[in-house]
């Protein structure tokens, strides 16, 4: 690792913390180190042994010298310590400069000792007693504790900011196709758990490993070798979402969720231009994908389609997206006058006026268009040519079922609405939403087409939206107005945030947890919503820019904060000389 | 004639419901200059606070000594809920760009919802609302328009309260303290004025005729369901915006005018697109029109940036 000539320093604790870590860890800090490989030894030991007496709790842990699911997690994390612990002393002292090491401990000691403090009460409550909590899981217990406390006794250093860390090209690009390999198998090996309580465990466990990473720096450098080699990265992003229906060996259950989850992403992202880049509030996006659904269920097969014409499936996706493209401009028009909360009432009203009209249409209070109420049902599958949609079929003797070959399609529009954004994003287009997001009347001052340009956040968007709306119409076999309520706007609002407004990877990442999440825990499903409701207000509360930030929407929302201003120049700075060299 | 009294005496009642409610969005925007999108859901919470008031305690009574009682539950209930939203999520906010507030709005609006849906026992469906003696019963007739009870009640008490509301801002010291606020508020606090905790009254304030807005709606429909705030709310604020927002007296007379305009939508727009499945998008339509070409309203505000 070749070290630049000027090193920055920064310090993953606040002063605060380190005094409360400090107060618990000084006693044991003279054999902290020991402590915490003996800790991830014994943790690791434990998980080899037998933690509950019955083969009924959490999978089957039952069994000596035979690990279970939940104790190969702590297997992980046991190995994950050592490596740390060596990172701060001993052979990986190298790379530990540029790690915080002591940081990363702390995290996962902490998050260890509450995860097995966690199994232990679920073996308890759900084998009926602590009785049958079996030795292996309390040396595993002890373990854990043993690293949290040897990790306070450690002591955070300064590590070099990693924007000046320059790795081999190879290395660097072998790093992201290993973490796009450990994302595929990652998503197979989850979705293909049964027990709901597991499969908490085992997101809960990917969260932890995420926070220890990003507290320890891991992601940051990541993040900046993920600039560097974009290209390496989205065509391995590409090829990891085309081989995930050849994980999945035929089952149709998790190939649902997965088109869901990318119908729902993809309209997430045709928000996300709307809110994230241009910042405009539309709380009535959800009609625009009911737009191009109406519009490909009317021209559909169906014999409940209420217009005789049935033209190619690609007229009508090019037809679905302009008409909602009109409705984008319609609803975008009152941003020539209106703006901030007023145009998102505006937007709202405009989308309860869709869906009204939508029931309304059934021949009796209107023109008889869309059914009403009981909307148009069997929408027959999709036929391209003579490949039909409906039919499985096998390739490499991996059968790929109905919803594998819907999932490649909206793979395919994904991938355009990505790219539509990312290309928007990074053009002087984008650079005016940005300019508008942050100061309209700046903006305006220097002569940026304001209407012009929110006019064409608001069409192009609406135009993304209604192309897998005519999609969804055939994957969803019917159409209904109650399919386009309200709360379906605020949950791919909720996406964006949660994610991170104005981002790629952010929105994916939320429409992913919001659509998997209630699939996955029946228990959850019925909490969805309360959940995302308080989800929202916390997020606002406590992390305004999402899970996944884009530094200069970071910055946008903490004015007052110098150091990282300082950073986002800087990284500015070093992208520009990179662009010229 | 008849006709067209009917459907003002329609347009009235339905106007004093969401005058009621759009008095909340007026006197907390015009302090903060913020849209509490979850008012409508005080609203909901005071109808079910009254259920529950009732419920708890006098099952089975009509007689009307319950009434007052059941408003108290009501009001209670909605201003703990108003004033803890106000203290645990708007207020950390303030200062933040003008989306958070708005998305925090949304988010509280579905969690309230939710949690009435899964907590309150038999939500999940609509749960009749007590029936009172005098207030609920056989329809009064004048000269062959029928006038509900309740409508009786929901006009009282809309004048009762816009009157009790105009005495306690003119005339007392926390009312000028909040017109003083919504003046400027830099300038309020110098002169000794707890910014803080007048804006906590004014969410109060609201959710307590929220609360007597849900009360009347329960006896109106007979019925309470966990989403009537949804929609209530939404129309309130087309109201207040309709009226001016800001504007208290504005709000009142943006109510009425909505209610009315929406009754003789729903009487005389002739032809397929009129009648009762029309009748929100007639009001959602003057909503827009509202927001775009007359954002001041009809009774005028002061003139924010709404950037």
């Amino acid at each position: 690792m070749s070290t630049s000539t000027d090193i920055e320093t920064t310090y993953a604790d606040d002063a605060e913390k380190v005094s409360l870590w400090d107060r618990i860890g000084r006693p044991v800090a003279p054999f902290a180190w020991p402590m915490v490989l003996a800790g991830a030894v014994i943790l690791a030991a434990g998980c080899f042994l037998s933690w509950s007496y019955t083969d009924e709790v959490l999978g089957d842990l039952s069994i000596d010298f035979y690990p279970g699911a939940v104790q190969n997690l702590m297997i992980i994390a046991a190995v994950l310590a050592v490596i740390f612990a060596l990172m701060y002393r001993g052979p990986f002292s190298r790379l530990g400069e540029w790690l915080a090491s002591a940081t990363a401990l702390r995290v996962l000691g902490l998050g260890t000792t509450v995860f097995m403090a966690l199994v232990i009460a679920l073996i308890g409550v759900q084998a009926g007693g602590l009785v049958n909590v079996m030795p292996g899981a309390w040396i595993s217990f002890v373990g854990a504790v043993l690293i949290l406390l040897g990790a306070a006794g450690l002591t955070p250093r300064a590590s070099k900011d990693p924007l000046h860390a320059h790795l081999p090209s190879w290395l660097e690009i072998l790093t992201i196709v290993a973490l796009l390999a450990i994302v595929l198998f990652g998503a197979a090996y989850v979705l293909d758990i049964e027990d709901g309580t597991v499969f908490s465990l085992v997101v809960l466990f990917t969260g932890l490993v995420a926070f220890t990473l990003t507290r320890a720096g891991f992601f940051t450098w990541v993040g900046i070798i993920a600039q560097t080699h974009r290209r390496v990265l989205m065509l391995g992003a590409v090829a990891v979402a085309f081989l995930f229906p050849f994980t999945q060996d035929g089952s149709d259950a998790n190939m649902s969720i997965a088109t869901q989850v990318l119908i729902f992403a993809s309209t997430a992202l045709g928000l996300n231009i709307v809110v994230g880049l241009a910042g405009l509030l539309d709380l009535g996006y959800i009609a625009f994908l009911g737009a191009g659904a109406y519009v490909g269920a009317m021209f559909s097969h169906s014999a409940f389609a209420t217009i005789g014409w049935k033209p190619n499936f690609l007229l009508v996706v090019i037809f679905g997206a302009l008409v909602s493209a009109t409705l984008g401009l319609i609803i975008g028009s009152p941003t020539l006058r209106v703006s901030g909360d007023y145009l998102a009432i505006v937007t709202l009203a405009f989308g309860e006026i869709f869906r009204l009209a939508m029931g309304n249409l059934d021949g009796q209070d209107g023109p008889r268009l869309t059914n009403g109420p009981n909307g148009i049902p069997a929408i027959p599958d999709l036929e391209i040519g003579s490949f039909n949609f409906g039919e499985t079929h096998e390739v490499f003797g991996i059968t790929l079922g109905r919803f594998a070959n819907y999932y490649f399609l909206l793979l395919v529009v994904a991938a355009i609405i990505i790219t539509v954004f990312t290309r928007l994003n990074n053009s002087r287009i984008g650079r005016g939403w940005i300019a508008i997001r942050e100061d309209e009347k700046a903006a305006e001052a220097m002569g940026v087409n304001t209407f012009g340009l929110k006019l064409f956040a608001f069409a192009g968007g609406a135009f993304l939206a209604g192309m897998a709306g005519t999609i969804k119409a055939h994957h969803d076999v019917s159409v209904t107005p109650d399919q386009y309520i309200f709360l379906e706007s605020a949950f791919l609002l909720a996406a964006v945030v949660l994610g991170g407004m104005g981002t790629v990877a952010g929105v994916l990442i939320g429409a992913t947890i919001l659509k998997l999440m209630p699939e996955k825990l029946r228990f959850v499903a019925d909490y969805r919503l309360l959940i995302f409701g308080l989800l929202l207000v916390l997020m606002m509360r406590f992390r305004p820019e999402g899970l996944v930030a884009s530094k200069r929407r970071q910055l946008e929302f903490h004015e007052e904060d110098e150091e990282l201003a300082d950073r986002v120049e800087e990284v500015h700075l070093v992208e520009e000389q990179e662009a010229k060299a | 004639m008849t006709d067209l009294l009917q459907q003002l005496v329609n347009g009235l009642t339905l106007g004093s419901l969401y005058a009621l409610i759009a008095v909340g969005y007026t006197v907390v925007y015009g302090i903060v200059q913020l849209i509490n999108f979850a008012h409508g859901e005080v609203f909901m919470i005071g109808a079910f606070g009254a259920l529950a008031t009732w419920t708890l305690l006098f099952q089975g009574t009509t007689a009307l000594w319950v009434l007052p009682i059941m408003i108290l539950g009501a009001v209670v209930a909605s201003v703990t809920v108003a004033v803890v939203m106000e203290r645990i999520a708007y207020r950390p906010l303030r200062g933040a760009p003008r989306l958070a507030p708005l998305i925090t709005a949304i988010g509280i609006s579905v969690a309230l919802q939710e949690a009435v849906r899964l907590f309150y026992p038999g939500a999940k469906s609509k749960i009749p609302f007590p029936q009172i003696d005098v207030v609920t019963g056989p329809a009064l007739s004048f000269a062959g328009v029928t006038v509900q009870r309740a409508a009786v009640f929901t006009v009282g008490a809309l004048l009762m309260s816009a009157a009790l509301l105009w005495w306690f801002v003119n005339h007392t010291r926390t009312g000028h303290g909040m017109q003083a606020v919504s003046e400027d508020k830099d300038t309020a606090r110098l002169m000794g004025v707890n910014v803080d905790r007048i804006i906590v009254i004014a969410f109060a304030l609201g959710a307590f005729l929220a609360a007597i807005a849900g009360v009347a709606q329960g006896l109106l429909n007979a019925n309470v369901d966990f989403r009537m705030g949804f929609l209530a709310g939404l129309k309130a604020f087309t109201a207040a915006v309709l009226g001016g927002i800001g504007n208290i007296q504005g709000a009142v007379v943006g109510g009425l005018v909505l209610g009315v305009a929406e009754a003789l939508a729903v009487g005389f727009i002739p032809g397929q697109f009129g009648g009762s499945a029309w009748k929100d998008v007639w009001a959602f339509a003057l909503l827009i029109i509202v927001l775009v070409f007359r954002p001041q309203g009809i009774l005028g505000a002061r003139v924010v940036d709404r950037a």
